[in-house]
């Protein structure tokens, strides 16, 4: 009880010096203008967001201010994208997909501003019970994570990559593995961590320093949304809103168990290691369908479906800090590109990283989500209009902001090359459907799995039994084991006779 | 099977034989770091445990285990048989046209005209071929955008192309003539159209405004500092402008 007091407190002194920073405000209403601006354009994603405002304010400005710019945006984008999934049938980034199977029906009924109310409601409670449980459970896992050493880390980043290729691949499990196998490939370029032996540079310098994060971010999300985007799409049907943007709250109070199941499923989904907030907005919908009383109207314009997957995935951005803040890894795409923040301004997430930035991280989020309800009921009929703006218009300005952002963290050309072989690469991984989002993780995690499982042999003299003699590296073992064994083919048929056994 | 999902299974064969080979060239080149033990005229070497190879090897290991995985899949679901002929592999020509002319120009912006041209001049040009070329959706539009920029990119490489001519402004005055043309042309052919006088202000203000706030409020480096429009806004701003306040 004395740590959650604590806690707060801690919360309370950083909320205040955010709000008491007139600074906090300029930052935090651009960041929020433009990542919901970004969630509600379809071709952009909230991960593009962060990845651009990363290359813009990364390490231009002090971090603090450059976290009130990353969250904000961060928080905004996953909101926006409920607009164009409610008024176009379009969602406006992958989180928001379920939201588009009852919002827009709500919408066709002459109830599109009540659904715009509903969801902003939702995504905001969403994210304060997300914030709720970073506060409560980072502080308490920083303390455990204090006792996890080198093998249990190593352990932890590559189950963080295989989770993340298990569950983000559209098609085949092995496509998400390779994909996750390449990022860590791309890792191991330069300089080694230990002995400091030159890998694959094939003699070019710039190679020696390994790849820079922010231009992969770039390339890997940037340039494959715009070769995708630049084509001529005819303008989907914009329903007019016929009723005014306004929270119900008796509504919500009707919903409150909905919102709060939603919340806490976000919250889970998005502390799994390389799982989005698109996951959680489908798994939370397909929870709430069968649960539900009202589970045979999900999909025709049901309340409790639309707040559902809204309320979790914004409650995911949360649960997405927990595992960065507490060990390093990610927990969504965004939350990649958010380390990459924190890497280009020498910060290491994980159990070392300063308390004072996981309390300020809360105030935050919770400003963020206080920002974001008032834009989302004051300033909707802005970001309706900017839904009317074509793609093609608006994607080449994101290559312009991409190469200038990419050119100025490294400061060189060569960013810019990589950036770009990074896109085409992506691209094509797109297209054969490989997911992206583990290549990124394991390119962000890649160093740390090398230096970690090598640590940890060279401290055992080569025993491999280090990775299973301590309790957590043998269950972080067993739990890797499962999910690869979960994959062959005999595992699986033996789990089909049992299903088919049990039905 | 569904024929979108044997089109991926056709495309899967000859992802999976090019991972293939990429493990194997990176595992031989892997070979290279030194791996196991032993002593080289008395100094112990590196054990295999610490060795610099072994995450690296067992990276490509796993991705040629990995690969082979989906390239028996491939075959086993029917890929192989569909991998050889364009219907099979969902091979569409004018995606693969449009694809080809975005990879063109962007190569063209990134390797030729950002290191040497204007960056505002040379971003302006890029963002009024894309949205000329692409919004309508039309071939030709599409061919000639993606031709200006090539031909900026190719005068540029062939006039400049030594790092230590980059400053010079003979493919600066080449690329706006081309962007002027451009426009012009879009102009001309979308007489009434929105888009048409959209896109000049578009392609004047987002590289201007990205330029400005890098270099000024970010003080960040930006690409070709002394080309020809961007040298003059940096002079009349710390000349002109910034005494104005400074003193």
């Amino acid at each position: 009880m004395d740590f959650v007091l604590s806690q707060f407190l801690g919360f309370g002194g950083a909320f205040v010096a955010l709000i008491a920073d007139p600074w906090t405000y300029v930052y935090m209403i651009g960041s929020m203008f433009l990542g919901i601006t970004f969630g509600a354009l379809p071709g952009l994603t909230a991960t593009l967001a962060v990845t651009i405002l990363t290359g813009f304010f990364g390490n231009k400005i002090p971090l603090d201010y450059s976290l009130i710019a990353l969250l904000g945006a961060y928080v905004g984008a996953i909101y926006g994208g409920s607009y164009p999934s409610i008024l176009l049938n379009i969602p406006g980034t992958a989180a928001s997909a379920a939201t588009a199977l009852d919002g827009h029906p709500l919408a066709k009924a002459g109830r599109g501003g009540e659904a715009l109310g509903l969801t902003t409601t939702a995504s905001f409670i969403g994210t304060l019970i997300g914030t709720f449980a970073l506060l409560i459970f980072v502080g308490a896992l920083l303390l455990i994570s204090k006792n996890i050493a080198s093998p249990e880390k190593a352990l932890l980043a590559l189950f963080g990559i295989l989770l993340s290729g298990a569950l983000m691949s559209e098609d085949l499990v092995i496509k998400g593995w390779i994909a996750g196998l390449i990022g860590l490939a791309m890792a191991m370029v330069g300089l080694d961590p230990l002995l400091s032996e030159p890998r694959f540079t094939f003699g070019w310098s710039y190679m020696m320093s390994g790849f820079q994060v922010v231009p992969v971010l770039m390339g890997a999300f940037a340039i494959p949304q715009i070769i995708a985007g630049m084509r001529h799409v005819k303008a989907g049907t914009l329903l007019q809103l016929s009723d005014r943007i306004l929270p119900h709250f008796p509504t919500i109070r009707r919903y409150m168990p909905a919102i709060a199941r939603s919340g806490v499923i976000g919250t889970g989904i998005g502390a799994l290691p390389g799982v989005g907030e698109d996951v959680a907005g489908w798994v939370s919908y397909g929870v709430g369908k069968t649960v539900s009383k009202e589970g045979d109207k999900f999909g025709k314009g049901s309340v409790e479906g639309l707040l559902s997957s809204e309320t979790a995935n914004n409650a995911c951005i949360g649960g997405a800090l927990i595992p960065l803040l507490v060990l390093g890894i990610p927990g969504s795409p965004p939350a990649a590109a958010l380390m990459g923040a924190f890497m280009i301004n020498n910060v290491i997430p994980g159990p070392t990283l300063d308390p004072a930035i996981i309390l300020r991280v809360v105030a935050i989020l919770v400003l963020a989500s206080f920002t974001m309800f008032l834009m989302g009921l004051f300033t909707a009929r802005v970001f309706i209009r900017i839904l009317r703006i074509p793609q093609t218009v608006f994607l080449p300005v994101v290559l312009i902001l991409t190469t200038i952002g990419s050119f100025s963290v490294g400061g060189g050309i060569n960013d810019l090359y990589l950036m770009l072989g990074v896109g085409f690469v992506a691209y094509f991984m797109n297209m054969l459907a490989f997911p992206i989002a583990p290549l990124v993780i394991g390119v962000i995690l890649g160093g740390m799995f090398d230096e970690m499982f090598r640590r940890s042999l060279f401290l055992s003299d080569g025993d491999l039994m280090v990775f299973a003699s301590r309790p957590g590296a043998a269950v972080l073992l067993a739990l890797n084991a499962a999910l690869i064994a979960s994959q062959l083919p005999p595992v699986k048929r033996a789990f089909g006779r049992l299903r088919k056994r049990a039905a | 099977m569904d024929d979108d999902k044997l089109v991926m299974r056709a495309r899967d064969f000859w992802a999976s034989t090019l991972l293939i080979l990429v493990s194997l060239f990176f595992i031989w080149r892997t070979l290279d770091i030194p791996l196991l033990g032993g002593a080289d005229n008395a100094v112990k070497k590196v054990e295999w445990f610490n060795s610099a190879a072994l995450v690296p090897l067992g990276i490509f290991t796993g991705l040629l285990l990995l690969s082979i995985s989906l390239l028996m899949r491939s075959i086993r679901e029917g890929g192989a048989a569909r991998a050889f002929n364009s219907v099979g592999l969902g091979w569409d020509a004018a995606e693969a046209l449009r694809f080809t002319t975005l990879m063109l120009i962007f190569i063209v912006y990134i390797v030729a005209l950002v290191p040497r041209v204007d960056f505002i001049n040379a971003s302006g040009l890029v963002i009024t071929a894309l949205i000329y070329g692409y919004h309508a959706g039309q071939r030709e539009r599409m061919l000639l955008a993606t031709a200006t920029v090539v031909v900026a990119g190719v005068f540029a490489l062939v006039l400049h192309f030594p790092q230590s001519e980059w400053n010079a402004h003979g493919d600066d005055w080449f690329a706006l003539v081309l962007w002027i043309a451009l426009t012009a042309l879009m102009l001309w052919t979308g007489r009434g159209e929105r888009m048409a006088w959209v896109t000049p202000m578009i392609a004047i203000g987002a590289p201007l405004l990205l330029i400005c706030a890098m270099a000024f409020a970010f003080r960040q480096n930006v690409p070709n500092r002394s080309s020809l429009i961007f040298s003059q806004i940096e002079y009349h701003y710390y000349v002109t402008l910034r005494p104005l306040w400074r003193d």
